[in-house]
């Protein structure tokens, strides 16, 4: 694999993480982490459509008039998450049942937009294909921490599974969304004590 | 060429925006059999779950093969209890949640038709509608041969938050509230979901953190069961008969 590739991948993992180090698609992080299985959900969705969408506009770059790239962008995203909602339904409805929620949610979803602009519109398509995965698996990644701390203070379980002892009263700020805030500064607040080069002076 | 000129940019756009629209309609034919078929047995799947069988859920001919074994009679009955229907219950057919939708309006001229479904080994089982804090919430309330102590309940949703109003699907502990209660006919709100509403026989624990949820879904079981009065108690006052227990309530 070449350094470019690698770079490609590996960047949005943890040193250029969509979420704590550019800041995209806080909403849905704060409205999805109240469960693990949730966040794991919502995480393979994303990941699909990140992917998907961003392949499909760099197939398509060269022809986009500037003047109406985001809402060409737009069309193709919003194209994306209804073949999946629709394929889903169609062949995976117990899936589905679980993801209808999420569905809706990847439209506004940030990243995919973020990404598209950034990464798609300006490289090849196996590139943006792999850009698209890896931003996907990197915001799953944050979702998944903070659903992991939500879940178990809040509920005392986890994947829905009582972990903490049966007398554990549901703390119910970790379950409202104020709580996903912290947490996600909590996030930033490691990330940029191991990365001293994103400290402002 | 050039890309930013007038002309290109409105074609582009004209030709990406039908090519999209194209795509999505011949995919939703295609594949709209295969979706109706499974909210069909995904329908029947949670009519079988409320009423608490045991049933092999891996594929939709099991789900159907099972339900055709078991259901006793289903009907459409009208505010006056009088069976307008019967569905054919060999073909398993249903009505789905998309067909709850409209009827739920036609409530307070008592001018609606709604579906009940009566298995064989006594259990009733009734639809309930309504709308949530983000989108619909609907469900299935499965009585005993009694029809006032209830077997069990299920309830989905289109939309509401996972893990707070989620839960009244997600939360198997709010679902098995609902077993071995009973539902009051002859009370304005025949059953209630409030907090601290378990204290009462024909009451269970709202859920935390998800106040409205849990009201639509009480607001929802409430205008329901009332519909079904008149198919219900008449019949539940025939069964308390025949076993010559006392009746304490009046009925109106």
């Amino acid at each position: 694999m070449d350094a470019k590739i690698k770079e490609t991948i590996l960047n949005p993992i943890f040193k250029g993480n969509p979420i704590s180090v550019l800041v995209l698609g806080i909403c849905s992080a704060l409205a999805v982490t109240v469960e693990l299985k949730g966040a794991c959900v919502m995480a393979l969705s994303v990941i699909a459509v990140t992917a998907l969408s961003s392949l499909v506009v760099s197939l398509i770059r060269k022809t986009i008039p500037n003047r109406v790239r985001i809402i060409v962008q737009l069309v193709v995203v919003a194209m994306m998450v209804i073949l999946v909602d629709q394929f889903l339904k169609g062949f995976a409805y117990e899936v589905d049942k679980q993801l209808s929620v999420y569905i809706g949610l990847i439209i506004t979803n940030c990243i995919v937009m973020g990404r598209i602009e950034a990464f798609a519109l300006g490289n090849k398509p196996w590139p943006s294909f792999l850009d698209g995965l890896a931003n996907g698996a990197g915001y799953g990644l944050i979702l998944i921490v903070v659903a992991f701390f939500r879940e178990l203070f809040g509920s005392g379980t986890l994947f829905g599974f009582q972990v903490l002892p049966a007398g554990y009263v549901g703390n119910g700020l970790v379950i409202l969304p104020p709580m996903a805030l912290i947490l996600l500064g909590c996030v930033v607040w490691v990330q940029r004590s191991i990365q001293k080069d994103l400290q402002e002076k | 060429m050039n890309t930013n000129s007038n002309t290109y940019t409105i074609i582009y756009t004209t030709f990406v925006v039908v090519v999209v629209a194209a795509v999505l309609a011949l995919v939703s034919q295609v594949l709209k059999p295969r979706q109706e078929a499974n909210e069909k047995a995904g329908t029947i799947s949670q009519i079988l779950t409320a009423a608490q069988f045991e049933f092999d859920a891996s594929s939709n001919e099991a789900i159907l093969d099972f339900y055709k074994a078991n259901i006793g009679e289903a009907a459409i009955v009208n505010a006056q209890g009088e069976t307008v229907k019967t569905l054919d219950s060999q073909n398993a057919e249903i009505v789905t949640t998309a067909g709850l939708k409209v009827q739920n309006y036609k409530f307070a001229d008592g001018s609606y038709e709604i579906p009940v479904y009566k298995f064989n080994n006594g259990t009733s089982v009734v639809p309930v509608y309504g709308a949530g804090l983000w989108g619909p919430v609907w469900g299935y309330i499965a009585v005993a041969g009694d029809l006032r102590t209830i077997v069990g309940a299920y309830f989905d949703h289109a939309g509401e938050t996972p893990g707070l109003g989620g839960k009244i699907k997600d939360d198997p502990a709010f679902r098995a509230q609902f077993v071995g209660k009973t539902i009051d006919y002859t009370a304005e709100t025949p059953f209630q979901i409030s907090k601290g509403g378990s204290a009462a026989a024909n009451g269970v624990d709202a859920i935390t953190g998800a106040t409205m949820t849990t009201k639509g879904v009480d607001a929802a079981v409430n205008a329901w069961l009332s519909a079904y009065r008149n198919a219900l108690v008449p019949a539940a006052e025939e069964i308390v008969d025949s076993t010559a227990a006392p009746v304490s309530e009046t009925i109106e």
